[in-house]
């Protein structure tokens, strides 16, 4: 019966990791060092994947700080939407050479100074303002695991990190609503399971006003400009510091939010 | 610091220094000479110098009792301990500690519990039995050992009470000046090779209750004491424990031979040796559901729970390399047990070997 069992089972790969191990011990994951595709890399069969879905699922819901918990959630559901994305960003121009030369952003590979030399208004000054009055910095990103894709994990990778830029773009803070409203926005753009699921389940832990206006004006607006705006993973963010703001915004056509939320 | 307590040492423990540094647990001078017999640490000269500097707290406090017992087990404060080279699995350790009790009831559904109270059933230890708990870091058997022998004592008194009705004045008058102690003499000492395990368990005991005093020597009248040590080379004397446990801490030890040996060597003619530890699944059915759930499920919880799924996998994998229920049994006859003997629980997934020093 166990036979008959494996039998069926194999051809789904359930238990299997992808790239799978050697035939003989199916029930067994890939120990390191076999079929790493990246440095951080584990791979995991079609079980664990869903297993580790539910999982940091519900810790993400019982306690909201665990954002790793959300990593994985992103990680572990995104295939599909990745894939839709880096096909987005080969299109375009500027994507392709983001896709090529993977640039990241992280406090050793950004010159501060430089940043702070910028004239007030500027992408790059702006993004440092934002990084001092939420007191947040890029390197707290953790590293992608679970993708069985070297690309698709620098595209997750990539998303992360432009986490930031879109909290500068639209004027966000980092506070709960501040964050609802940008997983909308990326929910409409990117189309990622993780961002639908956050966007709809986050407003659970909000307050009756901060919800009733949540509702009737920023979400709205933010799926409105989500809508509009072209991929926001196209844009090569680190050739781009000296632009003022406004600008932006106006290539994009994101317009001003419709009310200010303090940070 | 040094001077003056290496004099104290030099002048009171006659034996010399080998017996002291026996205890030493120091870096650098680690396995014992070939062919030195079992017990004996012979160390180099030139190392004496370095010596003198780790706590001899114990010591000093023997000397102002002038208790004369160059035969006490002792042992160097444990949080002056250091650990040069920490094996691998010290890391692992180190970052599971804080999830480690909640982790193993997820992962075994609560039945470990039941697994450490079968080895203390097993094991059925009676007031004044001395129990050195390796790898007991948290101190799951430690306190299920002092429960068993406070219920063993509350039972006996029961029993007392009932025949007792019919006392004369005078004779209770009598039992109130034999207070007997409800541990009468038995103690626990834990030993683990990690800081944060043994932290953990400290904690543990305050919570319940258990009182610490400031030496090894005033721990073990209260009936549990703390040290950080090595299984491969325990920071005490030879003969000086009734029962010796190690549960799901062996399998983590580089050389499992020396531990045994180790075992052997503390632990008093008539003593007994018990391990609890995962062994080989038998039944082929649970083998394939227990593979299943060891390496799918268990490396999720760990990255959901404890934010670690390395460590977890290496949990696993380690246990899949530890010898089978026959071969740990040689193992264990090769040390010098005798009347080894082993029992399945659940299975197979674990098993507790027995072993006596006769």
């Amino acid at each position: 019966m166990v036979t008959l069992l494996r039998g069926t089972l194999r051809p789904l790969r359930l238990f299997q990791a992808l790239p799978g191990p050697a035939a003989d011990v199916p029930l067994r994951a890939a120990s390191q060092g076999t079929g790493l595709l990246y440095p951080e890399h584990i791979p995991t069969s079609l079980l664990q994947k869903v297993l580790l879905t539910a999982g940091s699922a519900g810790m993400a819901l019982y306690n909201p700080y665990r954002h790793d918990m959300v990593a994985v959630l992103g990680e572990t559901t995104g295939c599909r939407a990745l894939r839709v994305l880096r096909d987005q960003m080969k299109r375009d121009p500027e994507g392709a050479q983001i896709l090529q030369e993977r640039p990241r952003i992280s406090l050793s590979t950004l010159d501060l100074d430089k940043l702070q030399s910028l004239p007030e208004g500027s992408l790059g000054r702006e993004y440092l303002r934002f990084l001092d009055v939420n007191r947040v910095s890029p390197d707290t990103r953790a590293p992608t695991r679970f993708v069985d894709d070297e690309e698709l994990a620098y595209v997750i990778q990539r998303y992360r990190e432009v986490h930031d830029m879109l909290h500068t773009l639209l004027g966000m803070p980092t506070n709960i609503l501040g964050e609802i409203v940008v997983k909308w926005f990326e929910a409409v753009q990117t189309g990622l399971p993780m961002c639908i699921l956050g966007a709809l389940f986050g407003p659970i832990r909000l307050s009756a006003q901060h919800l009733q206006v949540l509702v009737s004006e920023l979400v709205p607006w933010a799926v409105q400009n989500g809508r509009r705006a072209p991929c926001v993973l196209n844009l090569y963010y680190e050739r781009r510091w000296e632009q003022p703001l406004k600008a932006l915004r106006e290539e994009l056509g994101i317009t001003d939010p419709p009310m200010h939320i303090k940070a | 610091m040094a001077a003056p307590r290496s004099c104290a040492l030099w002048g009171y423990c006659g034996r010399g220094w080998s017996r002291v540094m026996r205890g030493c647990r120091l870096p650098g001078l680690r396995s014992s000479w070939p062919g030195s017999p079992l017990g004996a640490r012979l160390l180099s000269q030139e190392k004496r110098a370095t010596e003198t500097h780790f706590g001899f707290e114990t010591v000093s406090e023997e000397e102002k009792g002038g208790k004369a017992s160059p035969d006490s087990t002792f042992c160097l404060d444990p949080m002056e301990m250091i650990h040069e080279d920490p094996p691998q699995f010290y890391q692992v350790f180190e970052s599971v500690a804080k999830k480690y009790d909640v982790m193993n009831d997820m992962m075994s559904l609560g039945i470990h519990r039941v697994w450490k109270d079968l080895l203390l059933w097993r094991m059925h230890p009676f007031p004044g039995t001395q129990l050195l708990d390796v790898a007991g870091g948290t101190g799951d058997i430690a306190f299920r050992f002092l429960n068993y022998i406070q219920a063993q004592h509350q039972r006996k008194q029961k029993r007392q009470l009932r025949t007792q009705q019919n006392l004369s004045w005078e004779e209770i008058a009598q039992k109130y000046q034999n207070e007997e102690d409800s541990l009468n003499g038995s103690h626990v000492v834990v030993c683990d090779i990690n800081k944060e395990m043994l932290k953990i368990g400290r904690k543990k005991a305050c919570a319940q209750g258990y009182k610490t005093g400031k030496s090894y020597r005033k721990n073990l009248q209260l009936g549990l004491a703390w040290v950080l040590g090595d299984a491969e080379e325990l920071p005490f004397d030879d003969d000086k424990f009734d029962v010796y446990t190690i549960a799901f801490g062996i399998r983590n030890v580089t050389h499992i031979d020396r531990a045994l040996q180790e075992a052997h060597r503390v632990l008093k003619p008539g003593g007994r040796f018990l391990c609890l530890e995962f062994s080989q699944v038998t039944n082929p059915l649970v083998s394939r559901l227990y593979d299943l759930y060891s390496f799918q499920v268990i490396p999720v919880m760990g990255e959901v729970i404890a934010k670690d799924w390395k460590s977890y996998q290496y949990l696993v994998e380690s246990i899949r390399q530890f010898p089978a229920q026959e071969e740990f049994k040689e193992m264990i006859e090769d040390a010098g047990f005798q009347k080894v003997t082993y029992e399945s629980l659940t299975s197979g997934i674990v098993a507790i070997h027995s072993g006596f020093k006769l």
